[in-house]
């Protein structure tokens, strides 16, 4: 496994209608960390994950991964960079009237020529490997129903799969429990680290209920207005460091 | 004329008694009362041809008949005091309108008489040019940035309109008529007894043609009243003179005595109930005004009238009997022409989705605005969409009957090429609004362009996609029945030609195979559609 350090230099985003999501962020996070983003929302986490996978355009500043400088990545090698990462939403973002072995072997489109996407012509591994991560997240049962016969719960495991099929390196997590049951985090957040841990890969999870952050990350960045105002281990966030992320009121720091 | 003014009075009646505001009514009938006095034709002045008659309005007979001035000035103050509703508003309104009444009812007593018209050169032009000007202006003023330009725009085109239109000979393209608007003014003393004697003299000549075709014989007259229900000399017409008959009238009287009826039936419910008034009321009875002063005119273009549907009554009962009983014998030929008719809507609607799914992709907001090749694609595509929908099936039909003669691949080929801009737009909206969530998801995953169409907008479209085309197959079928009239083949030819032999009772046949055709197809494609989405 090739190690995966990210380097974000200054990294800016001013939205059209002049919101400035990030300011000047400069982050390095390490190969195979489990890293949670906390603060309130609006405070550009979600906006710092779609940079590094180039959902979101950053205005200015640097991002490298394993070398790579990923703002000037265009077209082919930009979707070569893209099936590194795994990607999971807030809002699962699954195709629903395909079944979950469809939505999970799309994951593998990275792999392949356009005319093989376009016909669908997988190859076996690709099967065996969705099979494999549907199996893992325990739809094994569900493996040719359509997604919108699911329950929610269900759904986000379909696109952790999904995820995971793309065999990432990197795998970034936007609020994945925030449109479900209070109750799934646990199981979505233990996929999650179980696979940080057996393969190494790094995972970046924004979360905004702080107990989860704390019970699973190694690591914090906290985000208020756009900067990052906390960087490092988990045991380093005191009390009241925390009562300023969450009520913002950081201009005392 | 009458008849109106109750038609008029009555409604106000129901409509207070069901506790609807009365001030809308008086302002809707003071309001009209003046759109009226100067747009609408109040009465027809005749000339020698039947091309010069002339349809002044209040306004246009003001010279003549000086008291129509008090119809106006009795509108305004109407609407003025109206206004403040209540018993005084009541009482206004109540006034103008007998006012109204009785010079109208006073006018159409006068007798015959002659005029000479005046027509006011450049009205029309300026009007049209106006008109121009407001509609640039108007749609320009809801963005603050496009204002200025907007309004040197409209004033720019709207004098172009207007010097363009105006010509100093009097003979402009549109409005082709010198001065479309005219007043009547009273003629130069001695001009009567000069066109009764012009009429006298032509006389003796008339009455040696009229008696070989054994027509009664012309008595000469002595006042104009004489010449009531005929026409005037030509060389007077020519002159400018019109024969005033105040008894005909036009779509204008109808109006006004319809508007005095709801000034008087408003007016005096307001007296009694003057509670009934709304907040609106200024608005809402404009438009009502509005409404009236434009539907009328329409009634009247499309010679709308209740007798000649009761005198043709007879033939359509006529009709019924010879076609009833149905000739079962034509049940083979109706059950493939039939056919022929779903089959033209089918391979019409088939073709026209075939090209309308690559099409609709090119014609698509949020897959083409990405760069500006792609843009200007869109906007082609779109351009084409919106032109071919503006040519209806049928006229295509006739254009394509001409290119490869009579039948079904016309009717086909007319049907595919009018769908697929429908098709088109349709599908290219249904793709507009897919969920963007699913093509993030690929789009993070590294697939390509074409892939993400394939994988995460088709699946979405898909089942919509069919839905429209169905709906679209729907429509195809009423529309094929009716190109068989134009002669593109089918159940419509079928009708066409038992129509044009008289043979109804086989017509009949077709006309509930159709009534039971279009059932069953639309019952079964919402069903099906249900299904889908």
């Amino acid at each position: 496994m090739l190690s995966f350090v990210i380097e974000v230099n200054n990294l800016s985003k001013t939205f059209p209608d002049g919101t400035e999501a990030l300011k000047n962020v400069t982050v390095t996070i390490p190969d195979g960390d489990f890293v949670a983003i906390i603060g309130l929302s609006g405070a550009g986490k979600s906006t710092f994950l779609r940079c590094l996978n180039r959902l979101v355009e950053p205005t200015q500043g640097e991002i490298r991964a394993h070398g790579t400088d990923v703002i000037s990545l265009r077209g082919r090698a930009l979707q070569r960079y893209r099936r590194t990462i795994g990607f999971i939403f807030q809002q699962f973002n699954l195709v629903t009237r395909l079944s979950v072995i469809e939505n999970v072997l799309s994951g593998r489109l990275g792999y392949h020529a356009t005319w093989r996407g376009v016909l669908g012509l997988y190859t076996e591994r690709d099967v065996e490997l969705a099979r494999h991560y549907i199996d893992r997240v325990g739809l094994n049962e569900k493996e040719q129903t359509r997604v919108d016969q699911l329950s929610g719960g269900q759904q986000q495991r379909v696109a952790i799969a999904r995820a995971m099929t793309q065999e990432p390196q990197l795998i970034l997590a936007d609020e994945p429990m925030a449109s479900l049951d209070p109750r799934l985090s646990d199981v979505i957040l233990g996929l999650l680290k179980d696979y940080n841990e057996e393969h190494g890969v790094t995972v970046l999870v924004n979360i905004h209920v702080l107990e989860l952050a704390k019970r699973y990350a190694k690591r914090i960045l906290a985000f208020n207005k756009g900067e990052l105002v906390f960087d490092g281990p988990v045991e380093a966030l005191s009390d009241t460091l925390e009562g300023e992320i969450y009520t913002g009121s950081l201009e005392a720091l | 004329m009458l008849i109106y003014t109750l038609v008029g009075a009555g409604l106000a009646l129901l409509l207070g008694l069901a506790n609807s505001s009365m001030r809308r009514l008086m302002i809707a009938g003071s309001v009209g009362l003046i759109i009226t006095f100067f747009t609408l034709p109040f009465g027809q002045v005749s000339g020698f041809l039947s091309r010069e008659t002339v349809r002044p309005t209040l306004f246009g007979f003001l010279p003549i008949y000086p008291l129509f001035s008090l119809i106006l000035v009795a509108a305004l103050l109407s609407l003025a005091i109206s206004l403040r509703g209540r018993r005084i508003g009541g009482t206004a309104s109540l006034t103008a309108g007998l006012t109204t009444l009785i010079l109208a009812l006073s006018w159409a007593e006068r007798p015959t008489s002659l005029a000479s018209l005046l027509p006011l050169y450049g009205l029309m032009e300026a009007v049209t040019g106006i008109a121009a000007t407001a509609i640039i202006v108007g749609i320009s003023w809801g963005i603050p940035r496009a204002r200025l330009p907007g309004l040197l725009i409209g004033i720019a085109l709207g004098t172009t309109i207007f010097f363009g239109l105006t010509s100093n000979s009097g003979q402009a393209i549109f409005p082709k008529t010198p001065g479309y608007y005219k007043l009547l003014t009273s003629t130069p003393s001695g001009t009567e007894t000069s066109i009764i004697e012009s009429y006298n003299s032509g006389l003796e000549e008339l009455n040696r043609q009229r008696r070989s075709i054994g027509l009664n014989l012309l008595e000469p007259i002595t006042t104009i009243t004489g010449l009531e229900g005929q026409r005037i000399p030509r060389e007077a017409a020519e002159a400018g003179f019109r024969l005033v008959e105040p008894n005909r009238t036009a779509y204008g009287t109808t109006v006004t005595f319809l508007l005095i009826g709801l000034m008087v039936g408003g007016g005096l419910m307001a007296i009694w109930r003057p509670r009934l008034q709304d907040r609106a009321d200024l608005s809402t009875g404009t438009l009502l005004a509005i409404i009236i002063c434009t539907l009328t005119p329409a009634f009247a273009a499309t010679n709308f009238s209740f007798n000649r549907l009761v005198e043709g009554w007879p033939f359509l009962l006529d009709f019924l009997d010879r076609a009833w009983p149905p000739n079962v014998g034509a049940l083979q030929e109706v059950a493939s022409q039939m056919l022929i008719t779903i089959e033209i809507a089918l391979v019409g609607t088939f073709l026209a989705a075939v090209f309308a799914v690559p099409l609709s992709f090119l014609a698509s907001r949020n897959l083409t605005f990405g760069n500006p090749l792609m843009r200007a694609v869109f906007g082609l595509t779109r351009g084409f969409f919106n032109l071919d929908r503006g040519i209806d099936t049928l006229i295509l039909a006739l254009v394509f009957v001409a290119a490869v003669g009579l039948g079904p691949f016309a009717g086909v080929l007319a049907m595919a090429i009018h769908s697929i801009a429908d098709l088109g737009k349709v599908y290219s909206e249904s793709i507009e609004n897919v969920d963007r969530g699913p093509i993030e998801a690929l789009e993070a995953v590294g697939a390509s362009g074409t892939n993400v169409v394939r994988w995460a907008i088709l699946p979405q479209v898909g089942p919509l996609f069919i839905a429209w085309t169905l709906y679209r197959f729907e429509i195809n079928f009423r529309v094929s029945i009716v190109l068989g009239l134009v002669g593109a083949g089918g159940i419509g030819f079928f009708i066409q030609e038992k129509m044009g032999t008289g043979t109804y009772n086989q017509m009949i046949v077709a006309i509930l195979a159709i009534i039971l055709v279009v059932n069953i197809i639309d019952f079964a494609s919402s069903w099906l559609r249900g299904r889908l989405v």
